[in-house]
């Protein structure tokens, strides 16, 4: 049986230099909730199938359960907690509360972030696109359709 | 769940890393892109006692274009792979492949490297531990018999990449190495057939590259994925076919690969065969694609059924040829 | 109709903007200062006697606090009813499933449980198993509940009327029998609880759960401990969807694990242990003999359904209930006859979901199909002409006080233009309907009825208390508009204290469809309690009668004249001068038959209300693939009226996706023998955004007597409904009936070659 140590992970997450002890076999995920109680990334399916885990890494979306908190290393994090800036929220997170894209919510902070991430590269995305970038996010509870909907909506708003 | 307990190895340098895998040969597990490796190391399928990141050793991103091939680094993105526009131009087929692969979040990260070396599959194997123990360990796990097929004393588990039928329609090579050494193979040659050992790969060595020449002339190519929903899949069943045409107007190279029928992708040389010569006009897609049909022997080991998924193999091979001479001298819209 | 402020109107949700922004807390998202992590030992064998459970090895290593096995609990069992408990948590005798809970740690961290888990020795004595119903019923079976002769769990017959003098004159009469394996809930969020006991032996608990009160009395049963020490907390939950009803195991295991620790322990499931060790749905096999008249009206219906339960009885009478019972509410029958059975078998334990019996569901349209094509007749036609109306009783005597299916029925064939294409489709292009009725509450004894409180504060606010739980619906949110529409006040000046059983009063939670129809009336009842006694001090100082009393945008008024006003907040203000703090209390409990039992009696007022939901759907089918693109869908529901027409649109979509999508192209589970091969989200395909199709939501609106604003339930009718509109759909597209769900490709593509492969679609327009 491995007796693994615990190390020094430096990670940047929402702007924020962050110094862990944690052992090396923890995930980005895990150190996101427990070392530096950022719960918003969630597990879901602990597969890396759901995106309920998505965080931005270097402004792409990734499962932050597949990638050792050592990966993430000198990249930039983002989770939900960093999207809303001065107490005000994101346009993407108006849009899900006014269009009803939040029904359990637990799919919620994957979802949005997934959807600013399509934002910031395709300011302009058709219902196709949008989709096909959501295809990794699984929602139980709405359908897609307003989340869908809000996704649009924000996208518009921007414009 | 937490990951099985490790040592985390972190090279600076390609030498380094190659000295680790000989150090630690049989011991450690590279983790890339990590999409596929997480889950096995979960799953405690895997438990080695190091995990080597191949995050700080540079030059192992990226896609160079060569004379007459393409250098793909192992450790690209399937995400660069799919989107990069020299690749979607020359080798329509192979970014096509990457842009079939899981969803895009999984993309961002995966590597065509940690796609091509994935281990073969099962609905039997790929289970927890406490599915595991609830039974005989079967062979893929160390045991006597295969528990998809019970009793049987062949191993069918599944290989499921995406990226391989198509590097192999391609004609692509895999460039390995190891401390003091390396050897170039075509991709096919990696593939054992045996679904207990899928790979032809030594324990201290590394992929480094992929080169996939870039065909001459006219050519089309195409890589249809059966899948039951438009993402987060793992191919069922799947067909890769290059096509080209002589001056004349024949065809006169054809690969047909059919991926996801067994341990490893099958060659279809027959299939193939039957295209040369030909021109495309004359073509039968659906002649060409018997013979698919017929070497395809998949089993009662995934989501569908081997009956069904054997049937899809001369499908989907039919509309892969179809899309293929469809992209005849269309660069980069085989799909 | 009358106007209203806050009602009616898609107004944002409360709740959504803790979600949006990650600071809503789910049960996993807890830390507690020195919390433990637990974790459970589960069992590898499917059917064993427990011969020894060896701890020492785990108790000695450094970092474990506490370890309990059997000889910790009570030996208390579980059943939803007196008559069917038979789970003990920690089971002393058996284990009856692979994945039944054995024994459990906690420890310092998730490494040293895991650690102690393996050290923990289990001796078995392996039992031979069952892991079907067939080989259950097998004379000399091994029996999994000595309690249980021939494994079976539960037995409803229900008889109205003569069935054989019934189909004696019909004119045409059909038997098929329809069968479909077991689903799963996949709620987003993975079951996990929190516990901690403080030094007066208080027990404080979360867990996502589908009615705290529920859970509460179970827990003190099993810890037996009076209910006044057993607080379940409030908690955003991650979904329910007819499950987290029921006391689970690991509320338990994780008390007693906090009680013997002396700390708090949390206890996360892993997805895996979500799908196997809380509840699935049921397999099942329906076998349906109908028999109609010329014009397709059915006559006579004689039902025989087997359900595999799995190791434990669960909800037992329900689930083998209802299936049945949305068909009678959904259409009329004279005579009908129903045998349903549930069967023990050495799987997971399987509950009530929110589309359980899709084989049984979607058999009797199927059926109505095959029929009207037998008699000419189109399948919107056979729908119409069975379809149930306000003013009737069901055959088990329901009276149905509001219904629009035929509404429903209507302006879904309506709007997807079903005459220009039912019969005129190409090839392989098809068209389906689909209809369904779910109850409004279930007869649940003294827990049936929902209380609530409303105070107020001296600046105008109140705060609403009530047992109503939200599992993601939108039910809080129904709370606030509910209360600020009848006191008159803004939604921001309601707070919500929900779903705390230290706090609120009892409710039936959201499982069986009641929040809005009792919990939405007991608050409304709380709010025109509180009205009426701010209304007593108004009229004084507005010198007019109360009954000419309005309360909106926060004043109080005249009717008609609304210069005469005074602000809420003042006369709360007067009315404390006085001496007298206003609150508001009301309660409501639905008239239901209480003889009414699921076994015994199955007769009588089953809930007070029901809603009526059809499903529409356009499908293409890839005749070399069997593969299904569903083209667009319409989904409507008599809800009787929508309180949000944004949340029930939600529903609805939600629901289509589950039943329909899910529930009739992709979901079904894998096993080997007794072992689950995908219990998690790569191998059970979930329906993804970019496969949806296009979803029309049609509200319908019967305006209910009895109901809030006359509103009943939103949602569960559309997700039945969807799941049988894929099945008609499909049917129509290939020309050829299926009767084993889902439509995966493979069965699609054998009944089109089955068939010949003429493409012919199931649409022979004879009228």
């Amino acid at each position: 049986m491995v007796k693994m140590e615990k190390q020094r992970i430096t990670l940047q997450v929402n702007g924020e230099v962050h110094e862990v002890y944690a052992f090396p076999n923890m995930t980005l995920l895990e150190v996101l909730r427990e070392e530096l109680h950022l719960t918003g990334a969630k597990e879901s399916c602990g597969q890396g199938a759901c995106g309920a885990c998505t965080v931005l890494l270097d402004g792409l979306p990734v499962r932050s359960c597949l990638l050792l908190a050592r990966e993430a290393e000198g990249r930039q994090v983002v989770t939900i907690e960093g999207l809303a800036s001065g107490g005000k929220l994101h346009p993407i997170q108006e849009a899900f509360i006014e269009h009803h894209a939040i029904q359990c919510g637990f799919c919620a902070p994957g979802m949005i972030l997934t959807a600013k991430a399509l934002l910031d590269r395709t300011p302009d995305p058709t219902e196709g696109e949008i989709r096909r970038a959501l295809a990794g996010n699984i929602c139980r509870c709405t359908g897609y359709v307003k989340i869908v909907e809000a996704i649009k909506a924000a996208a518009a708003k921007e414009k | 769940m937490r990951l099985p307990p490790f040592h985390y190895l972190a090279p600076r340098t390609h030498a380094e890393a190659l000295e680790m895998m000989r150090r630690y040969r049989g011991k450690v597990r590279i983790c890339a892109g990590g999409t596929d490796v997480m889950n096995l190391l979960r799953l405690r399928l895997l438990t080695p006692s190091y995990v080597m990141s191949l995050k700080g050793v540079a030059g192992l991103t990226g896609i160079k274009r060569r004379r007459g091939d393409f250098a793909i680094a192992a450790g690209t993105t399937l995400r660069d792979v799919e989107e990069a526009p020299e690749i979607r131009l020359s080798l329509p087929g192979v970014a096509q492949s990457a842009g079939l692969v899981a969803a895009p979040p999984i993309r961002n990260v995966a590597t065509i490297g940690g796609n091509l070396l994935q281990d073969t599959r099962c609905l039997f194997y790929n289970q927890s531990e406490l599915v595991r123990e609830a039974a005989a360990p079967c062979l893929k796990q160390g045991g006597r018999v295969c528990a998809a097929v019970k009793g049987s004393k062949r191993c069918f588990s599944v290989y499921q990449g995406d990226m391989a039928p198509s590097l192999i329609a391609f004609g692509a090579r895999a460039v390995l190495k190891r401390k003091g050494g390396g050897r170039t193979v075509p991709v096919e040659a990696l593939f054992s057939g045996r679904g207990t050992r899928p790979l032809f790969l030594g324990d201290d060595e590394m992929l480094t590259h992929i080169i996939i020449p870039i065909p001459k002339g006219v050519y089309g190519s195409s890589y249809q994925k059966l899948r039951l929903r438009t993402g987060l899949e793992y191919p069922l069943i799947s067909s890769a076919v290059f096509i080209g045409v002589s001056k004349k107007g024949e065809i006169d190279r054809a690969r047909v690969v059919i991926g996801a029928a067994g341990p490893a992708p099958i060659v279809d040389g027959e299939a193939a065969a039957s295209l040369i010569g030909r021109r495309p006009e004359e073509v039968n897609p659906e002649e060409a694609a018997d013979h698919a049909g017929s070497i395809a022997r998949p089993v009662d080991n995934l989501a569908m059924a081997g009956q069904y998924r054997k049937k899809m193999a001369k499908v989907f091979t039919k509309r892969a040829i179809e899309a293929a001479l469809a992209a005849l001298g269309k660069a980069g819209a085989s799909w | 109709m009358k106007e209203f402020s806050i009602i009616g109107k898609g107004s944002k949700r409360v709740d959504a903007s803790a979600k949006a922004t990650g600071e809503a807390l789910f049960t996993a998202d807890l830390s507690l200062p020195r919390m433990l992590v637990g974790k459970v030992l589960r069992s590898s064998l499917a059917h064993a006697r427990i011969l020894n459970v060896d701890t020492s090895a785990a108790e000695r290593l450094p970092g474990v606090r506490a370890i309990v096995t059997s000889a910790d609990s009570t030996g208390e069992k579980w059943g939803v009813f007196r008559y069917t408990q038979d789970q003990a948590f920690l089971p002393a005798d058996k284990v009856r499933f692979i994945g039944e809970e054995v024994a459990a740690v906690a420890a310092v961290d998730e490494e040293t449980a895991l650690e102690a888990l393996d050290l923990i020795k289990v001796e078995y004595e392996e039992l031979p198993a069952v892991f079907t119903v067939a080989d259950a019923l097998k004379p000399g079976a091994v029996l999994i509940h000595e309690s249980n002769p021939g494994n079976i769990n539960v037995h409803v017959h229900i008889e109205v009327g003569d069935v054989e003098k019934g189909f004696a004159r019909s004119y045409h009469v059909r038997e098929d029998t329809f069968a479909a394996p077991e689903e799963s809930y996949f709620q987003a969020e993975p079951y996990a609880v929190v516990a901690r006991f403080d030094n007066a032996g208080n027990l404080e608990i979360w867990m996502p759960n589908a009615g705290p009160h529920l859970k509460a009395k179970p827990l003190s049963n099993c810890l037996r401990m009076p209910l006044n020490k057993v607080r379940v907390r409030k908690i955003t939950i991650g979904g329910a969807f007819g499950g987290r009803s029921e006391i689970s195991p690991a509320d338990v295991i994780c008390s007693l694990l906090a009680r013997k620790s002396g700390l708090p322990v949390k206890v996360a499931y892993t997805r895996e242990e979500n799908t196997i060790a809380t509840r699935q749905a049921h397999s099942m096999t329906a076998s349906i003999r109908t028999g109609v008249d010329r014009e397709g009206r059915v006559l006579s219906r004689d039902i025989t359904c087997y359900m595999d339960g799995g190791a434990y009885s669960s909800t037992g009478p329900i689930a083998t209930s209802v299936p049945f019972l949305c068909m009678e509410q959904a259409y009329r029958m004279e005579n009908v006859r129903y045998n349903g059975f549930r069967v023990f078998t050495n799987k997971p334990i399987r509950g009530m979901f929110r589309t359980h019996g899709r084989a049984f569901a979607c058999g009797v349209d199927l059926q109505l199909d095959m029929i009207g094509e037998e008699l000419g007749i189109d399948p919107v036609s056979m729908r119409l002409r069975n379809a149930r109306r306000a003013g009737d009783h069901t055959p088990t005597r329901s009276f149905v006080p509001s219904c629009a299916m035929t509404e429903t029925i209507e302006r879904t064939a309506e709007q997807s233009r079903w005459s220009q294409k039912w019969g005129k489709l190409p090839p392989y292009h098809g068209i389906g309907i689909g209809c369904n009725s779910v109850q409004t509450g279930f007869p649940m004894g003294i827990r049936g009825g929902s209380s609530a409180f409303i105070k107020f504060n001296e600046d105008g606010g109140a705060t609403v208390i009530s047992g109503v739980v939200d599992n993601g619906q939108g039910n809080e949110n129904m709370l606030v508009q509910i209360a600020s529409e009848e006191l008159g006040l803004l939604p921001e000046d309601i707070q919500l204290i929900t779903a705390d059983t230290e706090v609120t009063p009892s409710d039936p939670g959201s499982y069986s469809m009641c929040e809005t129809f009792v919990g939405g009336n007991a608050v409304r009842l709380a709010a025109k309690d509180a009205k009426r006694k701010l209304f007593e001090v108004a009229a004084r100082v507005l010198e007019a009668k109360p009954e000419t009393l309005i309360a909106a945008d926060r004043k109080i008024f005249v009717r008609g004249e609304p210069d005469r006003s005074i602000a809420t907040a003042r006369v709360i203000r007067m009315a404390l001068g006085k001496g007298q703090s206003i609150a508001g209390e009301g309660s409501f409990w639905p008239k239901v038959d209480p003889r009414r039992e699921w076994v015994d009696n199955p007769y009588g007022q089953l809930s007070e209300t029901f809603s009526f939901g059809t499903v529409i759907a356009e499908v293409k089918v890839d005749p070399e693939t069997g593969l299904v693109e569903v083209l667009e869908t319409w989904a409507s529901q008599d809800v009787g009226f929508a309180l949000n027409p944004k949340v029930i649109e939600g529903q609805f979509e939600g629901g289509l996706t589950m039943g329909g999508q899910g529930g009739m192209l992709t979901e079904y589970h894998l096993w080997d023998g007794g072992r689950l091969l995908n219990p998690g989200q790569l191998e059970y395909r979930l329906p993804l955004a970019p496969d949806m199709p296009r979803i029309n939501p049609i509200i319908v609106e019967s305006d209910d007597p009895a109901g809030p604003y006359g509103a009943k339930e939103a949602g569960m009718s559309v997700a039945m409904s969807a799941a049988q509109a894929y099945v008609s759909a499909i049917c129509n597209a290939i020309g050829a009936p299926i009767k084993e769900y889902p439509l995966t490709p493979d069965k699609i593509l054998e009944a089109i070659e089955k068939k010949g492969g003429t493409g012919e679609s199931l649409s022979k327009k004879k009228v």
